[in-house]
């Protein structure tokens, strides 16, 4: 991270989404309310349509917000209700917290090697300014490379969970 | 001006904050946030990439990844409601039905 | 900006995947259509579906082209995967009829889902982009964690289904970060154009690299949790003891066949050139999946041991083969022996895929209503009261174990000779040693059936037409197989995966 210039407005709106996505998901990680997960959860989902809008790519942030936040968000603020008496749980983690611990301390340590060791290489290039607007999106989907396979697959996919989900709560006749 | 490197070290912190959610957490609903902050970190980590290389591809990625979220989502949430109709918990430790 | 017309798609050799997830969406609208003391109507146009696509794709093998404009491969490995993943949904289908029926769980949609996951299947095998990698691994996932739960009123099945799925979509977060971490480093999902960019990339010494080696090591976790492969199984057990009976078969053989299709492709597609410095013979990624796959099979075959339950047994002995199936990867990772690896992987597949549905077409014979008789005491004095099952039970146990003249030891042979040939001695080694000593529980299933008696031998509940035809369909295939492995041999001739158009 390069703040050699002065607090520009980029640097100050990284820092503020920063606090936004990690703060939010160390709170997913440790809160002992449901209520609360989902609440935090949705504070980082935020801080990451944030670093979209940073990035350059706006029509995503607002597909963050609409999908992620708007639908996901509100799934998971259902399902909570929807298994009350679960809401404060009386231990944090689980049994084999240390276990498990160890485990994500060791892929962290390694795979922080992947991901810094080339900051201080010199391939640091700022961040282009183009924003890839929804024509270019479209454009991406339906020409050139060519998404035409994934797209319908997916399309696929919507339809087997959407029939999966009601097969699962459907009540036994 | 902010670099991709950073915002690239920056995902792999929440990534890994997530894998944490998941092997630490012991109720499905937090387990099942925890995998969707890794998926975000992986969408934030593509949208900064996309930028490096200055094309759409990695745009579309993201596109792809937020439909499978939602469909994993649906999924995911109906199972957890349809055991705790059976159990009145959703706590992975107490899944203990099957021993061996 | 150009749209490409429909002629230039090439739809043509992917019309079996195409007509399969097609028709499956009409099967789900025919469905309603047919009363729920006909569903066994649904499953006949099922079946029907798998056979026509079945023969498609028989017609359109060893295309070696592309369709999508590159983003979907059919080559003579993608069509003999096809064969497999479709032998095996119509043999699961057969299995589950009279048992959805018997368990009082019969639903049309079982059906649809069935060949959603094996349409995901097909997708898996000829990808040739991440994206479309990523997006069939879900398709191919999805109903499987539905079909696990489908059980509403029986706990295990629900438990089976929620393990499942959470191991699934955190496996698929991991896959996106590796992908996300690949494009980073080469600026393309495309196989074939990642392989170009790693060359560079070495050859240069970019620190890109790093992102290359990160990314490719969470692709390697992702898919090994899929494939089931230590350390990564911890609830695979579960899932599959708790999961019903023919969608565990199902899950054992076609989620396996996809998950190593994919595998496959990556590492020998797009990071062959991934190597320590350029030129090199062996990749960096191939002692990795090697300890893995020595650790798989160790792992799996002493734990089996102790088992006493026979979908738990059958459990960690698929844990155990998908070690032996990760050895042709491996192996894979020697320059120029990709093609004996792929060719011993495909035969391997199809011989497990026949042996494990054939074993677990047993098992459904044995099981009853209430989920009891699959404890391995159930097969105590089989031999005397049902000779010809015992017989074929005692046939598809050699098989698993290797030995001579079935069909498991042509795949164990062809693994191994591929494993030789890439230098890996030790763990050809290790894969003999642990073929062996698989053999005690192997047998013990035998000795059980016929050198143990019984007054009580168990009741047999479930020997049902289709399930019937599904065991005679599997053993006749591992013993011709078996006896003439030049028939499977002939099949696959060249098969091989097809490196884009660079070579």
């Amino acid at each position: 991270m390069n703040f050699g210039e002065g607090l520009t407005p980029e640097a100050i709106a990284f820092g503020l989404f920063t606090i936004l996505t990690i703060g939010g998901a160390f709170g997913v990680v440790t809160t002992r309310n449901l209520v609360r997960g989902a609440i935090w959860l949705i504070v980082s989902l935020f801080g990451i349509a944030g670093f979209f809008v940073l990035l350059s790519a706006p029509f995503l942030a607002s597909v963050q917000v609409l999908v992620y936040i708007g639908a996901i968000g509100i799934l998971f603020s259902f399902a909570v209700m929807l298994t009350r008496g679960m809401t404060n749980l009386k231990e944090r983690f689980n049994s084999q917290w240390w276990l498990a611990g160890l485990a994500a301390l060791t892929a962290f340590l390694l795979l922080m090697m992947g991901v810094v060791i080339p900051v201080f290489g010199n391939t640091i290039a700022p961040v282009s300014d183009q924003v890839t607007s929804t024509v270019d999106l479209g454009v991406a989907l339906v020409s050139g490379n060519q998404y035409v396979l994934p797209f319908e697959v997916a399309s696929l996919l919507l339809t087997a969970a959407m029939i999966g989900a009601i097969v699962i709560a459907r009540e036994d006749d | 001006m902010i670099s991709v490197e950073s915002v690239v070290v920056l995902s792999a912190i929440l990534f890994t904050l997530g894998a944490m959610g998941v092997l630490l957490r012991r109720n499905a609903i937090l387990v099942f946030m925890s995998v969707e902050l890794m998926l975000n970190s992986a969408n934030l980590a593509l949208v900064a990439f996309a930028q490096k290389w200055g094309a759409a591809d990695g745009h579309v990625f993201v596109f792809f990844v937020i439909t499978v979220a939602a469909a994993e989502v649906a999924v995911g949430l109906a199972l957890i409601v349809a055991i705790f109709r059976l159990k009145q918990s959703i706590n992975i430790d107490d899944l203990h039905q099957m021993e061996g | 900006m150009t749209i490409p017309a429909l002629g230039d798609l090439n739809l043509y050799v992917a019309l079996p995947a195409i007509f399969l997830a097609l028709f499956t969406t009409f099967l789900l609208i025919i469905d309603l259509f047919i009363a729920q003391e006909h569903k066994n109507n649904t499953a006949y146009l099922a079946l029907g579906a798998l056979a026509v696509a079945f023969v498609w794709n028989l017609l359109t093998f060893n295309n070696n082209t592309t369709a999508f404009l590159g983003m979907f491969v059919a080559d003579s490995f993608s069509g003999f995967l096809n064969m497999i993943v479709l032998i095996g949904a119509m043999l699961t289908i057969l299995l589950s009829m009279d048992y959805l029926r018997r368990m009082g769980i019969e639903q049309g949609e079982y059906y649809s889902m069935v060949l959603f996951s094996t349409a995901g299947m097909m997708f898996m095998g000829s990808a040739n982009n991440l994206i479309v990698i990523f997006i069939a691994l879900e398709l191919l996932s999805i109903p499987l964690y539905v079909m696990a739960a489908i059980r509403h009123q029986d706990v295990k099945s629900e438990e089976s289904g929620i393990k499942y799925f959470i191991l699934g979509a955190f496996a698929s977060a991991f896959f996106v970060y590796g992908a996300a971490l690949i494009y980073g480093a080469t600026g393309t999902t495309n196989l074939p154009a990642i392989f170009t960019a790693v060359g560079e990339i070495v050859n240069t010494g970019s620190d890109s690299i790093f992102y290359l080696v990160a990314g490719s090591a969470l692709i390697i976790v992702a898919l090994g949790f899929k494939v089931a492969v230590v350390p990564f199984h911890m609830w695979t057990p579960d899932v599959y003891e708790g999961a019903p009976t023919p969608l565990t078969a199902f899950m054992s053989v076609g989620g396996k066949a996809g998950g190593f299709a994919a595998l496959l492709r990556v590492m020998v597609v797009a990071l062959p050139a991934l190597t320590v410095q350029s030129g090199d013979a062996a990749t960096v990624w191939q002692l990795t999946l090697a300890v893995i796959a020595a650790l798989t099979m160790i792992l799996g075959n002493v734990v089996a041991i102790s088992q006493t339950n026979i979908k738990r047994m059958l459990a960690y002995s698929s844990i155990a083969h998908a070690g032996y199936i990760l050895m042709a990867v491996a192996a894979a990772g020697t320059a120029g022996v990709s093609d004996a690896a792929t060719r011993g992987m495909l035969v391997y597949l199809l011989s497990y895929t026949f042996t494990n549905l054939g074993a677990f077409a047993i098992v459904i014979t044995l099981e009853k209503e209430d989920g009891t008789g699959t404890a391995i005491e159930d097969f105590v004095g089989l031999g005397r009261s049902r000779p010809m099952l015992a017989m074929m039970m005692a046939f598809f146990m050699f098989s698993l174990t290797g030995v001579p003249a079935t069909a498991g030891f042509i795949g164990k042979f062809l693994v191994f000779g591929a494993s030789i040939e890439a230098g890996l001695v030790w763990l050809a080694v290790i894969g003999v040693l642990t073929s062996v000593f698989s053999a005690y529980y192997y047998v013990r299933i035998i000795v059980n059936m016929y050198l143990r008696d019984t007054d009580k031998p168990s009741e047999i509940v479930g020997e049902t037409q289709f399930v019937k035809y599904a065991t005679y369909i599997s053993f006749t295939a591992v013993l011709v197989l078996g006896l003439f492995p030049a028939l499977a041999l002939n099949l696959l001739g060249g098969a091989q995966i097809t490196l884009a158009s660079l070579f």
